[in-house]
C-alpha cells in the first residue's frame, strides 16, 4: 500500500521573514528574528522579548488581499504560508486530484477573542468574533483561499502540533486517501498565550539560550508554516519536482506530568527510536538534528537525555532555531521542517545562536555557527504539553 | 506564627482548591510536595502567585520555592522575615 | 477494509445516558434555548487529588472514557485520540477574564494548563500511563469523525485497541454571548426539530467515548464499518451521490440501511439539505433523529455514535428516537449522517456484528 511521500512546497511567515526566501535570508546570515514587543498589547510589552511577525494585522490583510472583517491574524498568516507553499509546489488544486488540508493551532482566534470578549456582553460589534474563535476557523479559510480542496481536518497537541498534521498527511497519502496535502501550522501571538507562558515562569527576559547551562525559558514567537506533501504516484503524474522526501516519523507520549518533560526524556526518546526504526536509518545515519530546544530548563535537559539515550556518544550535530524565531508553539514544527528542507537544500547548518556553556551534567555542543557540510537526513524534535512527543525525519530527495 | 501559619492554610485550600483537606489535618511541619499535601511543580507555582497576591511578595526564580515552600512554617517564616506578615 | 468493534462506551450527555439501563424511555427537554449535560458524581470516577484542578470538559472526558474502558475491560489502550470542537472553554474562559479583569496581574498557571485542547488526552494518557500514540483533532464538525478515521489508519498499521471519544463543553457566559449573536432559538415542543421553520440551535455539550478492537471479541458491541467527511458540498444531490458511493464501497445501498440517524439540528438554514434528503431516506430506510435529545454541539456525532451503537445492541428504535411511524424489522445497518453549520457533513456507518 505504502507508496513514498514528498514534500514539494515550502511556504512560512514568521519572525525571520515573511515568505521562504527572507527566512532563508536571516537564517543564513544568522540574524534572529525575536525582539522588543510592537504589536502585542501587553503591560509586559518591555519587560520581554518575542518574536513577532513584522506586519500589523491591515498590512497582512493587504497581503490575502481580503478585506473580510472576520479574518483575524491566524487566518492571516496561515492563508499567506499555504498560498506560498502551493504556489512553491506548483500543484493546481483544480485538476481532479484528492487534495487535503490538514492544519494545527493551539490558541487560534484568541488573539481577537481577547480583544472584544467583555465588550461583547454588552455592545454587538463585534460578536462575529464568537465564529472565528475556534481552531476550524483558520483551516478553513486555508481550504477556502487555495479552492477545491476535498478533505480539511485541524489538529491541536500543543507544541507539537504542526508535526502531527505533517504525519497525518504523509499517513492518508500512504493509505490513499488523498493524493496530496497542504499540512503545518499556525499561531499568531496573544496576550492569552503570553500570560500563559509567564505564570508558568518558563519566559526568559532575554534573548533565550537554548543547550545553554544558563539557560533561563524561552522567548515566545508567532508564526505560520505549511508544506506541501505528495504521494509519488501524484507527483510523477504531474512531472513535479521532490524538496525532500518524509521517511520517518512518530508520535509517542511522556505520560509523566500535564506540562513539563520526564528528566529522563521517555516520551521524546520513544518517539525519535520510532521514527528512525520506520525509516530504516541507523542512529549514526542522521546527519543533523533540528532540536525542539525551547530554551527552558526542563525541555533542553529532557531532549539532552533523549538524545543521549538514543544516539549514545556519536550525537549528530545538532541546533535549535527557536532564538531565530521565538517558539512558535502549533507552527513551530512546520516551521522547523521548512528550516530542515532549506538545510538539506542548501547543505547548511543554521545555528544555534546565544549558546556559551554546555548544560554540565550533559556536554553537548550545538552547532553555533553557520556550517556548510553536505546533509542527506535531519531529524525533527517537537515536544509540548500533555507529553505529546513526535519525530519527524527527512531525507534528501534522491 | 501560629496565627500565620493558621491564616496560610485557608489561603492554600482556596488557592490549589483542596476541597477533601480539613485545615486541622495539615500539620505545619509536613512537607507540602511528594508526601504530605502531595502538591507538584504546578501548585509550587500557585504558591507564589498566593505570595503576590496576599502578601505582596514577588518571587522571581521559581527555583526559590523549593526551599520556601517546604513546609507550612517555612513558609510561614519566608513570610515574616521579608516583614509581610 | 479495515472494521472497527465497539467493545465498550461511555457518554455523557443531557440525557440519562450515563445509565447503562436508559433506552430513550424519559426525555430530558431542553432549558429553553440550550442543553446542559447530566453530570455524574465525579468522585466515582476520578481521584480527588486530579479532580481538584480539572474543568468540566475535562472531567466529562475521564468519567466518559473511564466508563468506556470499564465496560471493555480493557487492560491498555494502543492509542488515545479525542476531538473537541473548543476544547477546554471553561479554564480558557476563566484564565481570559482573569486577565483581562486584573490587568495581566496575579495569574495562576492551573486553567492556562487546563485550557489547552489536548488535556483531555493527555490526562487519560496520564491516569492509565499510556506512552502510546496520542491525538487530539479540532476541526468543528469534523472533530470526532477525524478521531474515527484516525483509529481505522492506525488498525491498519498494527494498532489492536484504540480508545477515541468526542468532549465538548460550554460555559454560562458563552451561552449569554451566543445567545446574543442570535444562534439560539427556543425549543418548540410543538414541532419536532427535522420541521423546525425557524433558524437557531440549541447549544449544548457532552462527552462520548468508544473503545475499539481491531478484531471481534465476545465484548463486540457493534462494528463501526467506514466513516466519510464531505467539506461544504453544495447541493443535497452532491450529498446524495457521495453517499450512494461510500455506500456502495460497503457493498450496500440505501435500502440496506435500517435506520438512519439524521443530524437534524433545529435551524433551517442548516437543515436544508438534510430536509431535502429526508424524502429519499424515508423511502429507502427509516429516519431518526438524535439532536433533539443532545442538542447541538461540534461533536455531536459522537452522541449519535452511541445512540446507534444503542439501537443496534437492542435491535429496536424507540419512537422517542424516530423520526417516521415505520419500525425496521431488525437493525443491521445504522448509517449516521450528520450536518454541522450546513457546512461540515459526514457519513458514520455502525453494523451488527
Amino acid at each position: 500500500m505504502s507508496q513514498r511521500v514528498y514534500i514539494t512546497g515550502l511556504g512560512m511567515i514568521s519572525a525571520i521573514g515573511n515568505n521562504v526566501p527572507e527566512s532563508f535570508l536571516s537564517l543564513s546570515q544568522s540574524r534572529t528574528g525575536i525582539g522588543k514587543i510592537n504589536h502585542l498589547t501587553t503591560r509586559y510589552k518591555d519587560e520581554f522579548l518575542a518574536g513577532e511577525i513584522k506586519l500589523s494585522n491591515e498590512a497582512l490583510a493587504d497581503l490575502v488581499k481580503d478585506s473580510n472583517p472576520a479574518l483575524n491574524r491566524n487566518s492571516y498568516i496561515a492563508m499567506l504560508a499555504a498560498k506560498e507553499a502551493v504556489m512553491n509546489s506548483g500543484i493546481d488544486t483544480n485538476d481532479g486530484l484528492r487534495t487535503g488540508v490538514i492544519s494545527s493551532t493551539t490558541v487560534a482566534g484568541m488573539s481577537k477573542t481577547e480583544l472584544y470578549y467583555k465588550e461583547m456582553f454588552v455592545k454587538d460589534d463585534h460578536l462575529n468574533v464568537l465564529d472565528t474563535h475556534d481552531c476550524g476557523d483558520s483551516t478553513e479559510r486555508i481550504a477556502d483561499y487555495l479552492g477545491n480542496v476535498d478533505y480539511v481536518t485541524t489538529i491541536s497537541t500543543a507544541c507539537s502540533s504542526a508535526a502531527n498534521a505533517i504525519m497525518l498527511g504523509c499517513r492518508m497519502i500512504k493509505h490513499g486517501q488523498l493524493d496530496r496535502v497542504v499540512v503545518g501550522g499556525v499561531d499568531a501571538l496573544s496576550k492569552f498565550t503570553f500570560n500563559g507562558f509567564n505564570t508558568l515562569m518558563i519566559l526568559d527576559r532575554e534573548w533565550c539560550k537554548p543547550f545553554d547551562e544558563n539557560r533561563k525559558g524561552l522567548n515566545l514567537g508567532e508564526g505560520a508554516a505549511f508544506v506541501v506533501i505528495e504521494g509519488e504516484n501524484a507527483l510523477n503524474l504531474r512531472k513535479g519536482k521532490a524538496l525532500a522526501e518524509v521517511v520517518g516519523y512518530a508520535n509517542a507520549n511522556d505520560a509523566y506530568h500535564q506540562t513539563a518533560s520526564s528528566p529522563e526524556g521517555y516520551g521524546a526518546t520513544l518517539a525519535i527510536q520510532q521514527a528512525l526504526a520506520m525509516s530504516g536509518l541507523k542512529p549514526s545515519q542522521i546527519d543533523y538534528i533540528n532540536m525542539h530546544g525551547t530554551g527552558t530548563p526542563n525541555n533542553d535537559l529532557s531532549e539532552s537525555m533523549a538524545t543521549k539515550a538514543v544516539f549514545g556518544d556519536q550525537v549528530p550535530k545538532f541546533s535549535s532555531t527557536k532564538a531565530f524565531t521565538g517558539h512558535t508553539l502549533a507552527a513551530a514544527a512546520s516551521i522547523e521542517a521548512v528550516i530542515s528542507v532549506l538545510s538539506l537544500q542548501n547543505n547548511m547548518i543554521f545555528p544555534n545562536l546565544n549558546f556559551t556553556t554546555p548544560i554540565a551534567e550533559m556536554n553537548l555542543i550545538p552547532e553555533t555557527k553557520l556550517v556548510n557540510t553536505p546533509l542527506t537526513t535531519i531529524l525533527s524534535n517537537s515536544f509540548g504539553f500533555g507529553g505529546n512527543c513526535s519525530s519527524l525525519l527527512f531525507k534528501k530527495a534522491s | 506564627m501560629d496565627a500565620l501559619i493558621e491564616k496560610l492554610k485557608g489561603q492554600i485550600i482556596e488557592q490549589l482548591n483542596l476541597a477533601e483537606v480539613k485545615p486541622e489535618e495539615i500539620n505545619p511541619d509536613s512537607p507540602l510536595f511528594g508526601e504530605g499535601l502531595g502538591l507538584d511543580s504546578i501548585d509550587a507555582l500557585e504558591l507564589i502567585v498566593l505570595l503576590e497576591k496576599h502578601y505582596g511578595i514577588k518571587i522571581q526564580d521559581p527555583k526559590d520555592g523549593k526551599t520556601i515552600f517546604q513546609s507550612l512554617r517555612t513558609m510561614a517564616e519566608y513570610i515574616k522575615a521579608q516583614g509581610k506578615s | 477494509m479495515t472494521k472497527a468493534y465497539i467493545s465498550g462506551t461511555g457518554c455523557i450527555s443531557p440525557q440519562n445516558s450515563i445509565d447503562g439501563e436508559w433506552f430513550f424511555d424519559t426525555i430530558n427537554p431542553a432549558k429553553g434555548d440550550f442543553f446542559d449535560a447530566l453530570e455524574p458524581s465525579y468522585k466515582e470516577y476520578i481521584a480527588p487529588n486530579l479532580l481538584r484542578r480539572m474543568g468540566r470538559a475535562i472531567k466529562m472526558g475521564v468519567a466518559a472514557a473511564n466508563l468506556a474502558i470499564n465496560q471493555a475491560e480493557a487492560k491498555k489502550v494502543d492509542a488515545i485520540i479525542t476531538g473537541t470542537g473548543l476544547g477546554c472553554f471553561e479554564d480558557s474562559e476563566r484564565f481570559l477574564l482573569a486577565m483581562l479583569d486584573n490587568d495581566e496581574q496575579f495569574l495562576t498557571p492551573t486553567s492556562f494548563i487546563q485550557s489547552t485542547h489536548n488535556t483531555v488526552g493527555s490526562q487519560i494518557a496520564l491516569i492509565m500511563k499510556c506512552h502510546d500514540y496520542n491525538f487530539t483533532y479540532v476541526h468543528r464538525g469534523f472533530s470526532f469523525e477525524s478521531t474515527l478515521q484516525d483509529a481505522m489508519m492506525l488498525f491498519e498499521e498494527g494498532k489492536d485497541t484504540i480508545l477515541v471519544g468526542g468532549i465538548e463543553e460550554h460555559t454560562p457566559n458563552f451561552v449569554i454571548l451566543n445567545r446574543r449573536a442570535g444562534k439560539f432559538q427556543n425549543q418548540n415542543t410543538a414541532i419536532p426539530i427535522w420541521k423546525s421553520t425557524t433558524e437557531g440551535i440549541q447549544m449544548s455539550e457532552g462527552a462520548s467515548f468508544f473503545v475499539l478492537d481491531k478484531i471481534k471479541t465476545e465484548k463486540s458491541l457493534a462494528r463501526v464499518d467506514g466513516i466519510q467527511t464531505l467539506y461544504k458540498p453544495k447541493t443535497s444531490q452532491d450529498i446524495l451521490m457521495k453517499l450512494h458511493a461510500f455506500l456502495k464501497l460497503h457493498e450496500l445501498s440505501l435500502a440496506d440501511v435500517d435506520v438512519t440517524l439524521m443530524g437534524f439540528s433545529g435551524d433551517v438554514v442548516f437543515d436544508e439539505k438534510l430536509k431535502e434528503l429526508l424524502p429519499i431516506i424515508e423511502k429507502e430506510s427509516t429516519a431518526a433523529s438524535f439532536k433533539h435529545l443532545c442538542g447541538e454541539y461540534h461533536t455531536a456525532s459522537a452522541f449519535a455514535m452511541w445512540v446507534a451503537t444503542k439501537l443496534i445492541e437492542k435491535q429496536k428504535l424507540p419512537k422517542t428516537v424516530a423520526i417516521s411511524d415505520k419500525t425496521p424489522s431488525k437493525i443491521k445497518h445504522v448509517l449516521i449522517i450528520n450536518q454541522y453549520l450546513g457546512i461540515n457533513y459526514s457519513f458514520t456507518l455502525l453494523s451488527q456484528c
